[in-house]
């Protein structure tokens, strides 16, 4: 604290800057790194002038928005040579897990640090700082757990290793995947570094306003801690979504239960659901296969939604479904208990991760075939079912109206059905990818849908339930993947 | 020679045809208004036309005609409700009596004949919910669907005749009386052609002929597969057919890319002797004595010219292997489509053994019903 308060005297001294917003960065900037430099052993000092490079980045830009003189500019310019600002002249490029590293405010306090302290979250609209960086760091925390970011920091170390690997580029598919990956993962988490660095920054500014008795300055820092409360708020959501493939587009599969008629009728009004839900959601929706039952409903179906994020949303659907009523196919009217099973597989958009096919690998047959075939037949169904040999993964398309786009359609199922069980057994590989992704595999019963004798649809996963089961029916489903995704990645502590 | 030839052909074409066809984008031409399919079998093969088809106008597929009629929602409601019941109680007659279609399949082909029919396909799954008189304008009279249905099920005429169009590949194909259906298992032509393309640039830049076009289908796959330098040329006995095909070029913008004979076989091909690169066709080929016993939408409906191969089924087939040695270049290459096994086995022995001048690669290739399909090979 004393050294703090000495070197705030001497730059004040030396800098008149007439331009606040200015003043506030490269205030912050100073402190940030001189309290850093001492608070951490001399050998990995350098790493910690990471997230101050970032800032000094932030100085220059806000220096081209708002006008300053010359001798400002000088300013920024010893500044960012002080802080290492060029890269080092080696000329070697090292990946590294910078990123990691948690900024602080000038006395030390961290996103953890305000969380534990407890402050009381008051409303938006009480201006009391306090209340506003608690709830940032609130955000702030459960974004890092949403991102399952302690497994982050540990991938991005493995990958950072492996980059840094002589013979990487010996496998350029490989390569080029582990960079991807590895820009990826740095994205995200410089994205929250910068939210932790933003708020440090209001923090450090406010104490400053208060010492000095600048009122404009505080209720200035006042507000934009309120702006990033409600900014920080909304990327919470977001974070939801932020697994590899989940912007991908995907299918929806549903296949009827044991039970005859009333289960595949079971199916057919779970298809029906996801296609309303789809369809006010704004996404595409293709009918690719479809078996429908003797008397009623379907025995199983494929559908592809096309739109951002229908793999994130959808994925929470995974599982065994369970309908409670009176069937309408029991003359005796007697309450029945189905089931129907949902799958959910993403169309993977980036082609060079894709499971590679082998032509020879694949047996393709018109399905339902029989007959001498050619001019003796005349018949709409030109439905295609594809093998793939090696796996014995198939996949079937009846709903295009020629032979030639039932097998274009079973291939592209073929292909993420595949792809899918390509990331299986890399996850395999991969021990901290496992969990996420056996979630996507058919799985136990998540859900129960009661007509009879009462009206409810409940998650067995979150045990979040509403009594009014025609408007699920109808597709009203987002409050039920928004509770399970965030219990899924909240709950689990393992993630922060 | 033969270049002068083609250009003069081409010439025709271009300035007769579009207007021809132009001409026949009139409101008048309704499904139910068609002739009488034509039985061309009476008619002795060796007749040549003349090489510009002399068309009867074609008609335009239900999906292509203008929405100039309209329904209330409920209206259509009903027609559709009253189609699925008589598709209902089809059951698996058909099935049965000569491996026709069952409920399942006349229910898909009654949802794609909505879809044709309404001007917006995405008030197709309102249906099931209808409440209102809203209005929906439609490619054709209410009454006309009635119509149309009640000959699907009842005349058994084939779906793609109801609505004037068959998907086949990426295309979508006008088909009429007396125009054959194009078949799934005829798409791998195009495909065999493809690979031979992908491997022997020379021959995507060469002349091509279909024998026995039809809808043109066979022509239309190969001209959009083919180099800048490619051309096919189609031909076909049938006047109908030449000009149902010259309307699917046409709709395909491949008037440069494929040019439409009429006649039969080799006859108006004299000016490329010798000078094809590659050679298709699918000529008729069921046996004479199995057209009776056809299921009723193939052998009730469809040209018996496109159909009936002789005999034995292989007429045409053997007219064609004789002649591919006169037509092709050194090097070019031939697919044939053919009834099955017999047939395949029969050829690929007479192409590589009987033949004066011989053939080479010789294959025989398989349906995706695992039925011995296609005969292949190079002229050597």
């Amino acid at each position: 604290m004393g050294n703090f308060i000495a070197m705030r005297r001497s730059t004040d001294g030396s800098l008149h800057l007439r331009n606040p917003a200015i003043r506030t960065y490269l205030v912050s900037l100073l402190f940030s790194s001189l309290s850093e430099s001492h608070n951490k052993p001399p050998n990995i000092s350098h790493l910690n002038s990471q997230p101050v490079i970032g800032s000094s980045f932030r100085v220059l830009q806000s220096f081209s928005r708002f006008s300053c003189s010359s001798f400002e500019v000088e300013t920024i310019k010893k500044l960012a040579c002080f802080h290492h600002f060029f890269v080092p002249p080696s000329g070697v490029h090292w990946f590294s897990s910078q990123a990691v590293i948690e900024p602080k405010t000038s006395d030390g306090l961290t996103v953890d640090n305000i969380v534990a302290r407890r402050w009381t979250i008051l409303d938006e609209s009480e201006s009391d700082w306090k209340s506003h960086a608690a709830a940032i760091a609130q955000s702030i925390q459960l974004i890092k757990k949403r991102l399952q970011w302690k497994k982050m920091v540990i991938r991005l170390e493995m990958l950072s290793a492996e980059l840094n690997r002589s013979d990487l580029w010996d496998d350029p598919v490989h390569a080029g995947k582990i960079s991807r990956e590895h820009g990826s993962l740095m994205g995200k988490m410089k994205e929250v570094n910068g939210f932790e660095q933003e708020l440090f920054e209001h923090i450090d500014m406010l104490k400053l306003a208060r010492e000095e008795n600048d009122g404009e300055l505080e209720s200035e820092s006042i507000r934009a801690l309120l702006r990033m409360r409600r900014s920080t708020k909304e990327k919470e959501l977001q974070a939801l979504l932020s697994g590899e493939q989940d912007s991908c587009s995907c299918f929806i599969e549903v296949q009827a239960g044991a039970g005859g008629t009333e289960s595949m009728d079971w199916a057919a009004m779970v298809m029906q659901m996801y296609k309303s839900w789809a369809q006010h959601r704004g996404y595409g929706v293709t009918v690719v296969d479809e078996m429908p039952g003797e008397i009623a409903g379907i025995k199983r179906a494929t559908i592809k939604l096309d739109g951002e994020y229908a793999f994130g949303y959808a994925k929470a659907e995974v599982g065994v479904h369970r309908l409670v009523r009176i069937s309408p196919f029991d003359s005796g009217k007697r309450r029945h208990t189905s089931f129907a099973a949902v799958a959910v597989i993403p169309i993977l958009g980036d082609v060079s991760s894709r499971f590679q096919i082998n032509e020879s690998d694949l047996r393709i047959e018109r399905f339902r075939a029989g007959g001498a075939g050619g001019q003796h037949v005349n018949t709409t169904e030109s439905a295609v079912r594809i093998v793939h040999i090696p796996t014995g993964v198939t996949a079937t398309c009846q709903n295009e109206r020629s032979q030639h786009q039932n097998k274009a359609m079973a291939m592209a199922v073929l292909q993420s059905r595949l792809d899918q069980l390509e990331m299986a057994r890399q996850a395999q590989l991969n021990a901290q990818h496992t969990q996420s992704l056996t979630e996507i595999s058919w799985g136990n019963q998540i859900r129960t849908y009661v007509l009879h004798p009462y009206q409810m649809v409940k998650d067995l996963r979150t045990n979040y339930e509403v009594s009014d089961p025609d408007s699920v029916l109808d597709g009203d489903l987002d409050s039920f993947i928004l509770s399970f995704l965030s219990s899924s990645l909240d709950k689990d502590e393992d993630n922060l | 020679m033969i270049c002068r030839g083609f250009v003069v052909l081409e010439r025709e074409m271009n300035s007769s045809f579009p207007r021809a066809i132009r001409s026949t984008i009139s409101p008048s031409s309704l499904v139910f208004k068609r002739p009488k399919p034509p039985f061309f079998a009476a008619l002795s093969r060796s007749i040549s036309v003349s090489s510009m088809p002399t068309s009867p106008n074609p008609q335009i597929p239900l999906f292509l005609r203008p929405p100039k009629f309209s329904s209330t929602l409920s209206d259509l409601q009903k027609w559709q409700e009253w189609a699925k019941s008589i598709a209902l109680s089809v059951g698996s007659k058909f099935v049965d009596i000569d491996n026709g279609p069952d409920t399942i399949l006349l229910c898909r082909e009654l949802k794609w004949l909505l879809e044709d029919a309404v001007e917006d396909k995405s008030t197709v799954p309102e249906l099931g919910s209808a409440k209102n008189g809203r209005l929906v304008r439609l490619k054709a009279d209410i009454e006309e669907l009635y119509v149309l249905w009640k000959q699907r099920i009842e005349e058994r005429r084939p779906f793609q005749y109801i609505v004037g169009c068959e998907h086949w590949r990426d295309l979508i194909l006008s088909v009429q009386e007396g125009v054959l259906i194009p078949r799934p298992e005829t798409e791998l032509i195009v495909d065999l052609v493809g690979e031979v393309v992908l491997e022997n640039k020379g021959l995507g830049d060469g002349i091509w002929a279909d024998l026995g076009t039809g809808s043109g289908a066979i022509a239309i796959g190969i001209g959009r597969i083919l180099g800048s330098g490619g051309k096919v040329i189609a031909t076909d006995l049938s006047p109908v057919a030449a000009s149902v095909a010259a309307y699917n070029v046409e709709r395909y913008e491949l008037q440069d890319k494929v040019e439409i004979r009429q006649g039969s076989w080799f006859e108006p091909l004299d000016d490329v002797k010798g000078a094809l690169v590659g050679l298709v066709s699918n000529p008729p080929y069921i046996p004479s004595h199995l057209i009776l016993g056809l299921q009723a939408e193939v052998g009730k409906h469809e040209p018996r010219l496109a159909l009936d191969g002789g005999e034995n089924g292989m007429d045409d087939l053997l007219h064609l292997c004789k002649g591919a040695a006169l037509m092709l270049k050194p090097g070019g290459f031939f697919a044939f489509e053919t009834n099955g096994e017999k047939q395949c086995e029969f050829l690929a022995d007479f192409l590589t053994n009987k033949l004066e001048t011989s053939f080479h690669n010789v294959k025989v290739v398989y349906d995706f019903a695992g039925i011995q399909r296609f005969v292949t090979g190079f002229h050597n």
